[in-house]
């Protein structure tokens, strides 16, 4: 199989975002949270007065950033994979029986997509995230509360085409239960679909988790994530420009490699969709 | 005397000469018509400002607006930059010889900014406002403790339905403000727009969370302010209070990080000030587990390097302390002492069974960015704490959620906190936030209530302030209450000003003048 | 016709999203009376306080009592700033939709100039330029792009106010609360441009992701129409490749590029949340993080409720739009 530029980027990119995650203990140089407020602002290597002890420098209580930049894609990997993954089971799960099922049920999910439609992602976010109290279990409830609806739209649209398909028809002559056609004839259709849209909500899972950071309304503890990073940075932008920017390249690189598995996914499967259809 | 024409009100001024000739040059320089003529006075100012009711509402208990009302209101008694008292509204003050009255004289020809006359009754009016519970007013229970005002030409009495020692010097500070009655009860709601006062500046122009402009009040009984317009812009993102002052849009800031007070100081020739001012960082404990462990309490005090923080962390801006009062406060005692004693800390933990391996946890809460490395001290708390064998998990919060949490006295284990106290009494600090009965204080219990109780209507004023050191010895031994340290006020100016501190962190434009 | 059964569609929508920001913040952890009690006060002023804002009634009370007066415009009084809640929505507003228009203009001329040179230039570099500016453009948040924006020009290089809306140093008196629209109508274009400078940085950033969709799409309904028969004559009749694609094949392809602004432009406006609040511009944005980081109930709500009739509004703008250029919609 070859595998498209874009494709090897992303999951290149996402593999070692993953292998960070797990490995942070051995791979970061230092302890994440060891603080030494004698050597707090330390340049990074390449600068003057920079050493490969450090390679990113130190924060302003001497903490070295490389390893609290490799100890945060542990946050951004989980919130990636976990919120994800349940916001494209709710999503998934309502979007199915919406499209197969139609009549009430569609008619009550769509409602609900409307009403969460009109709600500014962010703000609701927040909101959210300040009724729950901060903390990384917020992050994902947020981030799942909001974002399934993007799931449930597309896979509502497919069932319904996938269901006017001769083949659902077929299938409801031959006496297959409603259970059986969509487990078994419907999902292996939309799966390809779901896995890119999976890919790019890990990415936006990343954004709003840096949002909320941001807000201050993520993990409060002094555990290394990204958001926070950019917060804590951004109050010395003058003295340190590399402690807001080095997170914000971190969360750039997760979403372009994010966008570009998607965009690699989708080629890859979409000339295999159109040779099944008729 | 002619103002020299600095670089920057050079091009200030081709700026606005652009935008005469040219929409698109202008876009990229200076501000536009508003050339520095030398008048403006422009503060970049920390906080916006919540309501131009100084009297209601818990954000009128804020120390750190204050600044805005002194600039337009009088208060009944004025505070001198030294904390010292001077006459504001009232040149006279005093409880009658048994202490069962007060006597207050007001000043005869002050004006409000309407025009008409300030009365004793206005004065009258606003101290029976401020005692009553419906108004709204944060510290309400106070002022209730005078009732039943008579006026009598420039003069008015009181009786004293409970005896406050403070009370007078409460009189210089939170909420102490004197409205005009008439002019107060006809606005209504309009009163936001257009507030009265009787300062030395009138409010012009409020646009809310953006700014608000003020014009100096020619009717003004003291001495007239240097600046005819004063603007204080609401910028609360502190690099956003640099960016202002360097790029000219604003003439002084105030609480911006201590690493660029140096640099704007020392490499770019902006004036600057820095005073320890009456604002402490403490953190409050409660009585609640795991902290009802003495041994736990007094591990977390020892073990926390205050001198680090103060010069590592605070760049040397801030005093480390040890009760809850300043150095300059009236019943500051240098004999009262905890040790940095990591190793004492670990001694302690083990007799309660914890250590590193085995830590002790609880919460700890902080306010993030409202203080100066607030967050960042906390992380670094944390992080002494840890070698130790105590685990803390940081909680953020909004200082409007501290205020809410700790009325119902729900803080967690430990809780950040800065402690303004402007009046420098020991009740303010130590009485407020250890007797039980106040809704301020985190620690609860009969054994410091018994010690604090009887302070409050001690009538002898030496007796008071030694009782309240003994309090203060008892509160350390215990480790009832971590205070951090006295917080220093960081103000930076453009060249050619002047600008007097003042201890209670009061940046007042009043007190500002040309160099 | 059509349009007004959309109208009618989107009441339902209206109340669901009233019963959700009502039963959202009813479980609100923390008791909003108790940030707005004196210390000291006794439990019959809180009880009191409670009865003044309803807050001792079961609660379909009062959701209905709520509902109907939200009805009639009434949110009732800020927590946090004791003021009318539709007073202070009222008045940010205008601050808010000035730079969301003025960001959607900075974001359609900027997506559509990228879409155009990726074709007229098509495998040359101009091309990989576009592309890779859009790819990046999508991958940062609005947020990161207004906090590059202070880094770059705010204090590397400062050219530009970092915050506010206009310098309150400047005499002008717009009239109303739409200071753009005020300046262009009173002919002050030295306040014009000041209210433009300090747009520059937050418009930006909340500009540039949507530009970056744009551009994509432009590109690909633009590549597409180069293929069509009428820009192969046009061509034929030896017409330059600049002219054809501004001239002919533009016009067809706008027809996605309008669907896809009216979509995104709802990012856009829920993107001033964060960007206002970074560049302390005053609008509603601003508003509402102060408003739930102060959980300031009644504010909350009323924002919250603004936000979603924004959205609402937009989408069916966006609706009568395509209706208006692509008519086979109309057919059910």
């Amino acid at each position: 199989m070859r595998v498209s530029p874009k494709l090897g980027f992303g999951l290149g990119v996402y593999l070692g975002l993953v292998l960070l995650a797990f490995g942070a203990h051995w791979i970061a140089p230092h302890d994440p949270l060891e603080q030494d407020l004698l050597n707090t602002f330390a340049p990074p290597a390449w600068r003057d007065g920079g050493t490969s002890t450090f390679w990113l420098g130190t924060d302003s209580l001497g903490r070295d950033i490389l390893s609290r930049l490799i100890h945060g894609s542990r946050v951004a990997v989980t919130v990636a994979l976990i919120a994800a993954t349940c916001a494209g089971i709710l999503g998934t799960v309502l979007g199915l029986c919406a499209g197969y099922f139609g009549g009430w049920v569609d008619t009550v999910v769509s409602r609900i997509v409307d009403v969460w439609m009109a709600f500014p992602p962010v703000l609701l976010s927040i909101v959210l995230a300040a009724v729950l109290g901060a903390g990384l279990h917020t992050v994902v409830i947020a981030i799942v509360v909001i974002d399934w609806t993007r799931f449930c739209r597309v896979v509502r649209a497919e069932v319904m085409v996938q269901k006017s398909r001769d083949y659902v028809t077929s299938a409801l002559t031959i006496g297959l239960s409603p259970w059986r056609i969509l487990t078994g004839e419907v999902v292996p259709n939309v799966v390809p679909l779901l896995i890119t849209l999976f890919t790019l909500e890990m990415g936006i899972a990343i954004v709003v988790e840096a949002v909320l950071s941001f807000a201050g309304l993520s993990v409060a503890n002094d555990d290394a994530t990204w958001g926070s990073m950019i917060q804590e940075g951004r109050q010395f932008v003058r003295q340190a420009w590399w402690l807001m920017v080095a997170p914000m390249v971190c969360i750039v690189l997760s979403v372009l490699a994010a966008n570009a598995l998607g965009d690699g996914l989708r080629e890859r499967f979409d000339p295999l969709l159109r040779r099944e259809r008729p | 005397m002619p103002t020299p024409v600095s670089r920057r009100s050079f091009l200030l001024s081709t700026g606005g000469l652009a935008a005469a000739t040219g929409l698109p040059a202008a876009l990229f320089h200076g501000a536009a018509s508003a050339a520095a003529d030398g008048k403006t006075l422009t503060i970049a100012y920390n906080l916006p400002l919540p309501t131009w009711d100084p009297t209601a509402g818990a954000s009128a208990a804020n120390p750190a607006v204050q600044s805005i009302y002194k600039a337009v209101f009088d208060t009944y008694i004025d505070q001198n930059p030294d904390l010292s008292f001077r006459p504001g509204m009232l040149t006279k003050w005093g409880w009658n010889k048994d202490r069962t009255k007060i006597e207050l004289e007001v000043r005869a020809g002050a004006k409000w900014h309407d025009g008409s006359p300030v009365t004793a009754d206005d004065v009258a009016w606003s101290l029976e406002r401020a005692g009553d519970p419906k108004s709204g007013n944060p510290i309400q229970f106070l002022w209730g403790k005078i009732g039943n005002f008579k006026v009598s030409g420039q003069k008015v009495t009181a009786d004293v339905k409970e005896f406050e020692p403070a009370l007078f010097k409460w009189m210089a500070f939170l909420t102490a403000y004197v409205l005009p009655r008439k002019a107060f009860t006809a606005a209504g709601a309009g009163w936001e727009d257009k507030p009265v006062g009787s300062g030395p500046y009138m409010v012009e122009k409020t646009e809310r969370n953006a700014y608000v402009r003020l014009k100096a009040f020619p009717g003004y009984w003291g001495p007239k302010p240097a600046f005819e317009t004063v603007i204080f812009k609401f910028v609360p993102d502190a690099t956003s209070r640099v960016a202002e002052l360097e790029s000219g849009g604003s003439d002084l800031t105030l609480e911006i990080p201590f690493e660029e007070y140096n640099r704007l100081t020392q490499t770019k020739g902006f004036g600057g000030v820095t005073t320890p001012v009456s604002d402490i960082g403490m953190i409050f404990i409660s009585n609640r587990e795991p902290l009802l462990d003495e041994n736990v309490r007094l591990a977390m005090i020892q073990s926390v390097d205050k001198k680090a923080i103060v010069d590592k962390l605070l760049l040397g801006f801030g005093v480390p302390i040890d009760t809850l009062q300043a150095p300059q406060y009236a019943a500051f005692d240098k004999t009262i002492r905890t040790k940095y004693d990591p190793e004492g800390a670990k001694a302690l933990l083990a007799r309660s069974g914890y250590s590193a391996a085995n830590p002790v946890k609880f919460t700890i809460q902080t306010t993030r960015g409202m203080k100066a490395k607030d967050y960042e001290m906390i992380q670094a708390i944390v992080g002494m704490w840890r070698k130790v064998g105590i685990e803390a998990s940081i909680e953020v919060y909004e200082i409007a959620r501290h205020f809410e949490l700790r009325a119902r006295h729900e803080l967690a284990p430990a809780a950040f906190y800065n402690w303004g106290n402007a009046i420098g009494d020991p009740s303010t600090s130590t009485g407020f936030a250890m007797f039980s009965h106040s809704p301020h204080s985190a620690w609860k219990t009969e054994d410091v209530d018994a010690k604090i109780g009887p302070l409050w209507g001690e009538k002898d004023e030496t007796k008071r302030i030694l009782g309240y050191r003994a309090v203060d010895k008892y509160i350390a031994d215990k480790g009832l209450v971590l205070p951090l340290l006295q917080y220093v006020q960081p103000v930076v100016f453009r060249k050619g000003l002047k600008f007097t501190p003042h201890i209670a962190g009061f940046v007042l434009p009043q007190n500002v003048t040309r160099a | 016709m059509f349009f007004l059964k959309r109208l009618l569609l989107a009441l339902p929508t209206l109340f669901g999203v009233a019963v959700v920001v009502f039963v959202l913040l009813r479980v609100v952890p923390g008791d909003p009376i108790a940030m707005m009690i004196p210390p000291g006060a006794s439990q019959a002023d809180v009880q009191n306080l409670r009865a003044a804002y309803g807050l001792d009634q079961p609660i379909p009370v009062q959701f209905g009592r709520w509902l109907s007066e939200v009805a009639r415009g009434e949110f009732g009084t800020s927590i946090s700033l004791r003021e009318d809640v539709m007073k202070l929505v009222a008045g940010r507003l205008p601050a808010t939709l000035e730079l969301c228009a003025v960001a959607m203009v900075v974001a359609v001329i900027l997506g559509i100039a990228a879409g155009v040179v990726a074709v007229r230039w098509k495998g040359r570099w101009p091309e990989w330029l576009a592309d890779g500016l859009s790819g990046l453009g999508l991958a940062i948040p609005d947020f990161l792009w207004g906090l590059l924006g202070i880094l770059v020009l705010g204090v590397l290089w400062p050219l530009l106010p970092v915050s506010g809306r206009i310098d309150p140093r400047i005499e002008f008196d717009p009239g109303s609360r739409f200071f753009l629209l005020a300046a262009v109508v009173s002919g002050r274009f030295d306040v014009l441009a000041e209210l433009l400078r300090h747009m520059v940085l937050p418009a930006l950033a909340l500009a540039i992701p949507l530009a970056a969709a744009l551009a994509r799409v432009v590109k690909g309904s633009l590549a597409e129409a180069m293929t069509q028969d009428y820009v192969l004559v046009a061509r034929a009749k030896g017409y330059s490749r600049s002219r054809v694609i501004l001239r002919v094949a533009l016009r067809n392809a706008l027809i996605p590029a309008i669907t896809l602004t009216g979509v995104q432009f709802t990012f856009l406006v829920g993107g001033t949340v964060l960007v206002e609040t970074i560049f302390s511009f005053p609008g509603i944005g601003n508003l509402a993080i102060g408003a739930v980081l102060q959980r300031d109930l009644p504010l909350i709500q009323g924002l919250v409720l603004v936000f979603a009739v924004l959205f609402i509004a937009i989408n069916l703008c966006v609706d009568a739009t395509y209706v208006a250029l692509d008519p086979r919609v109309r057919r059910p």
